[in-house]
C-alpha cells in the first residue's frame, strides 16, 4: 500500500493483481460452500460474508489505485469541468440577454467591494498609526510640561524644610 | 472436506440447524421491516451537539461557541477547538457519551469551539490566510481577552489540525499547548488515495475551482465515499438493516449518518491552496508554505505538542502526521497512535475510554 501509483507500463501487473484477488475471492466462496460449517448457521453466513467483503474491498482498493481508474477519473473530471464551464457561459449569456445580473456582474461587484474594503482598511490603519503617534507626542509633551513644574515644588519643599 | 468440528458437533448437525435459523432470521427481518416506517421520524429527532454551549463571538459566517465548565474553569489556560472546513464541527460533540468536547468540559477546561459556518458563493475568494491570520487569529484574541489569559491551548482536528499547526507556527506567542488530531502535515506519502487522486497529472485544481467556485459538498462527499466503496456502499447498509431492531445502535447510526451527510462546500481559494500547496507541492513540512507575506516555519512551534493519530485512517494516513513531531522545535512532544479510523479517533468507544482521558491529563499538567 505504500507504493506510489504504478505507471502505465505496469497495467498488465495491475490487471493480473486484480484478477488474482478475484480468484481468491471466488476460491473463498467455493471453500465456504464445500466446507461443513463449524459455527451456527447465521454466524457462519456472517463469517462467509465478511471474508467475501474483505476480498472485495482489497480488490477495489487496488483498482482505485490503478492507472486505468486514475485515467478514467481524469477524463470524467475534465468532462464535468467542461460541462460546468459551458453551463456557466450559457447562463451568463442568458442573463445578460434578459438584462439580469450574471455571475460575472456579481464577481465584479464583489471585487469592487473587496477593493473598497481593502482601501478603507489601509486608510484606517494609516489613521490609527497617525493617531497613535499624536497621542504619543501629546503624552511626551504633557510629561515634559509636568517635569519642569515638579522641580520648583521640590525646591520649595527643600527650601521650606531647611529653616525648620 | 471436514466432517466434524472442535465443539464435537458433526457436520450434519450444523447443517440441520439451517431450517431453524432460516425461520428465526425471517422473523427478525419482519421485525426490522416493521420498524422502517418510523425511521424518518427518529432521524428528525437527532440532536446536533450534546454539551450546552452559547455563541460568544461572531464574524461573518464564523461563530465561536463557549462551553462553560459546570463548576467553573479549573485551569488558567482556555482551550480552543479548531475543526476542518469540510464538515460541521459537531462530530466533536456528537452525543453525551461520545463527546470529545464533553471530556474537557467535565474536566474543568474553559472550552471554546470555532464553527466556520457554511460558506456561500461570496466566500469563494477567501484564502487560507483569511481564515488563519484573519478569522482564527481574531477569535483566539477574543478568547485570550475574555479569559484574561495571554495564551490559549488549541486542539485541531483533521484540516483544522493543519490550520492549527500553521497558526501556532505563525503566532507562537499566543499558543500554550497544541493538540493535533489526525492532522495532515507531510503530504509526501502515497499511502492515502486522496494523495494519489490529487496528483497534478490527474487533477487540475485551478480549472476545477475556476469553473465551480467553491468546492461542492457533493463532490467531497463522493470522494470520501469512494475511499472505501465496499464498506460505505455495501457493508454499511447491510449492517444498518441488521441493527434496525436495536434502538441504541440505531441512535448511534443515525447520529453518525446525520453528520456524515452534513457536508458543506469548501471556499474555492482555500481548496485550491490546500490541494496545490499541500497535497501537490507538500510545502508545509518543508517550511516553504507562504501565508500572506509570511513563511510558515514549523520550527517556530516550541510549545508542548500532543499528536494523536489513527492507524487505520483512510483520509489522513498516519504517515501524513507522524513526521510533525520531528519537524517542530518543541522539546515537549508526544505521539499517540490508536488502532482506529479517522472518525473513530474522535467518537469511537476505545478513543473515548483511552485516548481522551489521557489527553485531558496531558493538557491538565500543562494548563
Amino acid at each position: 500500500m505504500n507504493n506510489p501509483s504504478p505507471g502505465p507500463e505496469t497495467a498488465a501487473d495491475q490487471w493480473s493483481a486484480f484478477q488474482r484477488v478475484w480468484t481468491e475471492t471466488l476460491a473463498k466462496m467455493m471453500q465456504a460452500g464445500f466446507t461443513t460449517p463449524d459455527a451456527a448457521p447465521p454466524e457462519f453466513v456472517r463469517q462467509l460474508r465478511t471474508g467475501i467483503f474483505q476480498a472485495l474491498a482489497q480488490s477495489w482498493d487496488q483498482f482505485l489505485r490503478s492507472p486505468q481508474f486514475l485515467e478514467g477519473m481524469k477524463q470524467w473530471m475534465d468532462s464535468a469541468v467542461a460541462f460546468r464551464e459551458m453551463s456557466n457561459e450559457f447562463l451568463t449569456r442568458a442573463r445578460q440577454a434578459s438584462h439580469l445580473p450574471g455571475q460575472d456582474d456579481i464577481e465584479n461587484v464583489l471585487n469592487a467591494v473587496g477593493k473598497a474594503e481593502a482601501r478603507l482598511l489601509e486608510r484606517i490603519e494609516t489613521l490609527a498609526v497617525q493617531v497613535k503617534a499624536m497621542e504619543q507626542r501629546l503624552a511626551d509633551r504633557d510629561a515634559g510640561a509636568a517635569a519642569p513644574a515638579a522641580k520648583p515644588k521640590d525646591a520649595r519643599r527643600r527650601v521650606r524644610r531647611a529653616p525648620s | 472436506m471436514k466432517s466434524s468440528n472442535g465443539n464435537g458437533n458433526d457436520g450434519m448437525g450444523a447443517w440441520a440447524k439451517w431450517p431453524e435459523a432460516l425461520i428465526d432470521e425471517s422473523f427478525a427481518h419482519a421485525r426490522r421491516w416493521a420498524r422502517l416506517p418510523f425511521l424518518y421520524q427518529r432521524a428528525q429527532r437527532i440532536r446536533k451537539g450534546a454539551t450546552p454551549s452559547r455563541v460568544v463571538y461572531e464574524e461573518d459566517r464564523v461563530k465561536l461557541l463557549h462551553y462553560p465548565a459546570p463548576d467553573g474553569p479549573r485551569f488558567a489556560t482556555p482551550l480552543v477547538f479548531v475543526f476542518a472546513l469540510v464538515n460541521r464541527p459537531y462530530i466533536l460533540d456528537l452525543k453525551a457519551d461520545r463527546s470529545v468536547v464533553g471530556h474537557f468540559v467535565r474536566r474543568g477546561f474553559d472550552t471554546y469551539l470555532v464553527d466556520w459556518g457554511i460558506p456561500t458563493d461570496t466566500d469563494r475568494r477567501l484564502t487560507l490566510n483569511d481564515h488563519i491570520n484573519g478569522y482564527l487569529a481574531r477569535a483566539i484574541d477574543f478568547v485570550r481577552q475574555r479569559a484574561g489569559s495571554p495564551k490559549v491551548s488549541i486542539l485541531g482536528y483533521c484540516m483544522g489540525g493543519t490550520m492549527s499547526a500553521i497558526f501556532t507556527a505563525l503566532h507562537p506567542e499566543r499558543v500554550k499547548n497544541l493538540i493535533l488530531l489526525a492532522a495532515g502535515i507531510d503530504f509526501a506519502t502515497r499511502e492515502g488515495l486522496l494523495n494519489l487522486w490529487t496528483r497534478p497529472e490527474y487533477f487540475d485544481v485551478d480549472r476545477f475551482v475556476d469553473a465551480f467556485g467553491n468546492c461542492p459538498a457533493g463532490f467531497l462527499q463522493a470522494s470520501f465515499l469512494l475511499l472505501k466503496p465496499v464498506q460505505n456502499l455495501i457493508e454499511k447498509p447491510i449492517a444498518f438493516f441488521e441493527r434496525l431492531d436495536d434502538d441504541d445502535a440505531m441512535d448511534d447510526f443515525l447520529t453518525m449518518e446525520t453528520w456524515l451527510n452534513d457536508n458543506i462546500p469548501v471556499p474555492g481559494e482555500v481548496y485550491r491552496e490546500f490541494v496545490k500547496s499541500l497535497y501537490q507541492q507538500n510545502l508545509l513540512i518543508q517550511n516553504r508554505l507562504t501565508l500572506g507575506d509570511r513563511t510558515v516555519d514549523l520550527r517556530q512551534i516550541t510549545c508542548p505538542v500532543l499528536n494523536i493519530m489513527a492507524r487505520n485512517d483512510d483520509l489522513v494516513p498516519c504517515a501524513q502526521s507522524l513526521t510533525f513531531n520531528d519537524a517542530v522545535g518543541s522539546p515537549d512532544r508526544k505521539a499517540i497512535v490508536l488502532p482506529a479510523g479517522h472518525i473513530g479517533l474522535a467518537v469511537g468507544g476505545r478513543a473515548q475510554r483511552e485516548v481522551w482521558p489521557q489527553a485531558c491529563d496531558w493538557l491538565a499538567e500543562r494548563s
